[in-house]
């Protein structure tokens, strides 16, 4: 394999993988337009995604599309219980924002504990969604799974915009992002909307696990890295534009795939985790000035 | 403090009444040391870790409730710490005391490196980023096995002691852990009292009043960083002595959890909040039967409901408020 084939190999794998942090992006900024928090819990979403997925069809026997469906569903259900449970009565206090980033933080310990007890410590995949050999482009070998990822992303980010951009839902959401207290004014259910971006994120976390799994593995712990992740894709995309969190998840997957590339597998999260503090450091004037 | 609308001999009987309440979580926790100390065994060891974690609360109580500032990686100074001790103890055969020390050492002058740049990030940014600190440290654990070993932990790590005297028995060790939690406890008191201490106080009332002070914000913050991360090292060092074992997972994300709901349990901000957190806290396990599989689980839960019901924690109704509006 040429070193030029090699290159595109590593660039199209991070492609994949940038996808799925651009969604779980997205699923921060959703919540962060709707209400300023920053959900510390949405790892537990893209593990929560993947592993109902993989119950549902080895215990229960459903057919995969089934089974993937009900995982989604069931993910964004518990989005909102997350939200009525745990945010609102903080909302409602007009607790800090630390206290909101441990008690979601805390509820992504609960979940990930909750999950260990239900299923166990043992990693779990799924089969990859279409069960044929890979596509060649020259000498890159692109599986289709990749390929379902890459459309499946492209379509709900195409769908988001058109959902933020022309449904009433959608804008009202938007203006409670740009403004909350004018929102309620017009007539806004502000709350609702709060309860609607948690079902929102929480669906697109589920899904993003759910895409993710048959390429890698989920088990119980997988959700904090997940979410660190998906926080570096919305950071480098300016907090809050779900283009750009998408944009920087493409971003970050690439130098991800580049330096498993070249130092191995193993340093894969510390990858990541330097290119957050990086990136923290070196722009802190854009970045701190966007933050509450 | 002035009460308004009160007489001096009211105010004189407010304080009569508040003593005994200010006392209750000292005796309590004399209390629980010593029965601890007296059935010995494993109610020993219990309360053993439960001491060690006095020391790394104390530190996050320093960071956290004096100067309002976050961190969600101080596990990464306890790894530190924990790990250097254990590694220059078994592979370098050096004694335990210099181990501890320079375990130490490293993990504050590594906070320094890394305190620097991120202690200049605020909100979001400064969870996230020291959240990523905690991990990255985990992860250089499980992957750096030439020195860590890995997932499979240093075991044989010697016990506390100084030259060739070693403390193995279990009150022994419960002793020299009570003095050490205890001077911890001491020195963060002293250090609220002190000048340094005020300027974290006002520093975590508001950052733009005490620039209006005078007091140099950014080197506040770092100073407080490092002396969270000094008492964090401690306690990791410490740990691995009293366990004789140290792996990853010592140091994980559960840590973090864990800490947390110690100081909501005691209360953030106070100087027996620590103590009695961590004491109550370890002892919960041990009351319920069969609640080790559910540990993590109900310290999440009980972290939310302490967040959204009772924000002080056990302090609201030991301590004076000393200042007026630190509820929120």
């Amino acid at each position: 394999m040429s070193d030029f084939t090699y290159f595109a190999q590593v660039l199209v794998s991070g492609l994949g993988t940038g996808c799925i942090y651009g969604l779980i992006g997205i699923g921060f900024c959703v919540i962060y337009n709707a209400s300023g928090i920053v959900n510390f819990a949405q790892g537990a979403f893209v593990m929560l995604g993947g592993m109902i997925t993989q119950v549902a069809l080895t215990r229960l026997g459903l057919p995969l599309p089934i089974a993937a469906i009900i995982a989604i569903l069931l993910v964004a259900i518990s989005g909102t219980v997350l939200e009525r449970v745990v945010v609102r009565p903080l909302w409602d206090r007009n607790a800090t924002m630390f206290v909101m980033i441990l008690a979601t933080l805390a509820a992504q310990i609960v979940v990930e504990r909750a999950t260990l007890l239900a299923v166990g410590d043992q990693p779990r995949t799924l089969p990859v969604f279409t069960d044929l050999p890979p596509l060649k482009f020259g000498g890159v070998a692109v599986s289709l799974q990749l390929i379902w990822i890459l459309v499946t992303s492209c379509l709900i980010v195409a769908g988001l915009a058109v959902f933020f951009q022309k449904t009433k839902t959608g804008k009202a959401m938007r203006a409670c992002a740009i403004d909350r207290e004018a929102a309620a004014l017009q007539g806004i259910p502000v709350k609702r909307m709060l309860a609607l971006s948690f079902a929102l994120s929480a669906g697109l976390g589920a899904l993003a696990g759910v895409l993710i799994t048959p390429t890698q593995y989920t088990a119980f712990n997988v959700g904090v890295p997940f979410a660190i992740s998906g926080f570096i894709a919305a950071i480098v995309g300016g907090f809050g534009k779900p283009s750009g969190a998408f944009l920087g998840g493409l971003l970050l997957g690439v130098v991800q795939a580049a330096a498993i590339a070249g130092f191995g597998s193993g340093l894969k999260n510390v990858a990541a985790l330097s290119m957050l503090l990086i990136f923290l450091f070196l722009r802190p004037g854009g970045i701190v000035g966007a933050s509450k | 403090m002035t009460l308004p609308n009160t007489t001096s001999t009211e105010r004189a009987g407010l304080l009569l009444r508040a003593w005994p309440l200010q006392l209750l979580p000292w005796a309590v926790s004399a209390a629980i040391v010593g029965y601890a100390f007296i059935v010995g065994g494993y109610v020993a060891t219990v309360i053993a870790f439960a001491l060690v974690y006095v020391v790394f609360v104390t530190g996050l109580n320093l960071f956290m409730g004096f100067a309002n500032q976050v961190s969600f990686g101080q596990n990464a100074f306890a790894g530190l710490g924990g790990y250097a001790s254990a590694i220059l103890t078994t592979t370098y055969n050096w004694p335990v005391l210099p181990a501890m020390i320079a375990g130490i050492v490293l993990a504050v002058v590594i906070a320094l490196i890394i305190g620097y740049p991120t202690l200049r990030l605020k909100g979001h940014y400064l969870a996230m980023a020291t959240l990523a600190i905690g991990l990255i440290t985990y992860e250089i654990a499980v992957e750096w096995q030439s020195m860590t070993q890995g997932y499979l932990g240093i075991s044989g790590i010697p016990p506390l002691g100084i030259g060739s005297y070693e403390i193995i028995s279990d009150r022994g060790q419960l002793a020299i852990l009570s003095i050490v939690a205890l001077l911890a406890v001491f020195i963060a008191a002293r250090i609220k009292s002190s000048r340094m201490g005020r300027a974290f106080l006002a520093l975590g009332a508001s950052e733009n009043a005490a620039l209006a002070l005078g007091i140099n914000v950014s080197r506040t913050k770092l100073i407080a960083f490092l002396t969270a991360a000094a008492f964090a090292a401690l306690a990791g060092a410490l740990f691995v002595h009293v366990v004789g074992y140290v792996s990853p997972e010592v140091f994980g994300l559960h840590m973090v959890i864990l800490g947390f709901t110690m100081l909501y349990v005691g209360g953030i901000g106070s100087i027996a909040g620590p103590l009695i957190g961590a004491l109550l806290i370890s002892l919960l396990p041990e009351v319920l039967r069969g609640f080790k599989d559910y540990q993590d689980l109900f310290y999440g839960t009980a972290l939310i409901l302490l967040l959204i019901y009772a924000p002080r924690g056990l302090a609201a109704f030991f301590e004076r408020r000393e200042r007026t509006g630190s509820a929120s």
